[in-house]
């Protein structure tokens, strides 16, 4: 059994678990941090930056997702200051790739369009990156629109720990990533996919989503997964 | 990329791989090793997608891990390589002092055009060009960590310091005599 220690969020005494994240010591106890390529269950990345948080003592901002708890810790997860990184983190997605909110299947139910909405972003201060990008419809029930990912590797995550097939990779780096299937093969020729569409329902944006569905449309059904992901971790 | 197959390793390449998976065994890591290994193998120093294919079919690694890795590091080649390698840093320190016009020096010597704005490889830091007659492959890298020697040009993996345009080419002319 793990050590109970005191950790203070928002000047609030809770108790953690030893070993827990910042993240997971906030949810117990009822407080709300922003989250982007975290899903509970999978592997957690620190990828995005959205669930970055002030710990006292130090001056960096830490990602609550992959931080662990320490007895006495404190931690702050809203102020100006991290409203306006978590807006930078978010805007830099916005303009990497073609987020066309009007036309996009998951307008109205993506998790980047909540986070821009709730953080009160209403305009981009940078130049949109306008990447020339394909999209996949190769797979027979489902879409990879590459303009509306945010290469949080979600998918790539389910697909490895929970359904085992590990269909998806990032491949190149940096402003070159893309998501890739297989050996750079359509999705439809991947041998490997089990056709179980874990994959577009955690995808927080447009970028996975089933066929079928106009603008609007496609609203993820995730929450079964979380359940799913911690029973294969027990097994 | 497409993904056009060259033929699938032959027996002997079979072989020789398998060799290298039993002897990198189930090290951590032990992909790059495989895929370093089987790269300088090759005549052409590369690794060919039916290769990457095997290499995973072999090891249990899934296909988009061994992708993922083998377009990760500038190291591996994807394509085959000319005779000879030019590799021009676009670095910040060699860019100031102007390797831009090295890579063009070398477009137009060896007969791959002017830079092309829409070129779709202009935005990527990583350029691989191979002349038609497999002779040249000229090549970009982020920074060789040789800045003091500014602007830098690695020819055959010698490293060449303080490169301008009348040295470059005629090194090239060289090697062109050279390899003729
Ligand atoms: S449908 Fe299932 S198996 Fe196929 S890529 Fe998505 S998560 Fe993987
Ligand atoms: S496709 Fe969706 S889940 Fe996968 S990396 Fe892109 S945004 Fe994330
Ligand atoms: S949710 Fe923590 S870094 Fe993305
Ligand atoms: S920038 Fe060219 S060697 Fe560092």
């Amino acid at each position: 059994m793990p050590q109970t220690i005191s950790i203070r969020i928002d000047g609030e005494l809770v108790s953690a678990l030893q070993g827990q994240t910042i993240l997971e010591a906030a949810k117990q106890a009822g407080k709300y941090i922003p989250t982007l390529c975290y899903f509970e269950g999978l592997s957690a990345v620190g990828a995005c930056r959205l669930c970055i948080v002030e710990v006292a003592g130090t001056d960096k901002l830490l990602p609550a997702c992959t931080t662990p708890v320490q007895d006495g810790m404190s931690v702050t997860t809203t102020s100006p200051k991290l409203t306006q990184y978590r807006r930078i983190a978010l805007e830099l997605l916005f303009v990497e790739r073609n987020h066309v909110c009007a036309v996009c299947v998951s307008n109205g139910h993506c998790e980047l369009q909540n986070l821009a909405t709730s953080l009160g972003i209403t305009n981009m201060r940078h130049w949109y990156n306008y990447p020339n990008l394909p999209v996949d419809l190769s797979h027979k029930r489902f879409v990879l629109d590459h303009n509306r990912c945010i290469l949080c590797t979600r998918c790539v995550r389910v697909c490895a720990e929970v359904e085992g097939a590990h269909v998806w990779e990032i491949t190149e780096r940096g402003i070159s990533s893309r998501l890739t299937s297989g050996l750079n093969q359509p999705w439809g020729q991947v041998t490997d996919c089990t056709n179980c569409g874990k994959c577009v329902q955690v995808c927080p944006t447009g970028a996975l989503a089933e066929k079928g569905w106009a603008v609007e449309e496609m609203v993820k059904q995730n929450d079964n997964i979380s359940g799913l992901a911690h029973r294969k971790g027990g097994q | 990329m497409q993904t056009t197959l060259q033929e699938n390793p032959d027996a002997s390449e079979r072989a020789f791989i398998n060799q290298v998976i039993a002897s990198q065994s189930d090290r951590p890591g032990a992909l790059l090793g495989i895929l370093e290994a089987v790269q300088e193998h090759h005549p052409r120093k590369y690794l060919p997608m039916e290769t990457l294919r095997y290499i995973a079919a072999r090891t249990g690694i899934p296909p988009s891990i061994v992708y993922s890795v083998a377009t990760f590091y500038a190291l591996f080649n994807l394509q085959p390589q000319g005779e000879n390698t030019i590799c021009v840093c676009r670095g910040t320190a060699c860019h100031t002092r102007g390797s831009r016009n090295l890579l063009e020096t070398l477009r137009l010597e060896l007969g791959f055009g002017r830079e092309d704005e829409s070129d779709e490889a202009t935005d990527s830091d990583k350029l691989v060009l191979t002349t038609e007659d497999q002779r040249f492959t000229v090549r970009t890298v982020a920074c060789f960590g040789q800045c003091a020697l500014a602007p830098v040009v690695e020819i055959n993996h010698k490293i060449c310091s303080h490169v301008n345009e009348h040295t470059l080419q005629r090194q090239v002319r060289e090697l062109e005599r050279e390899s003729k």
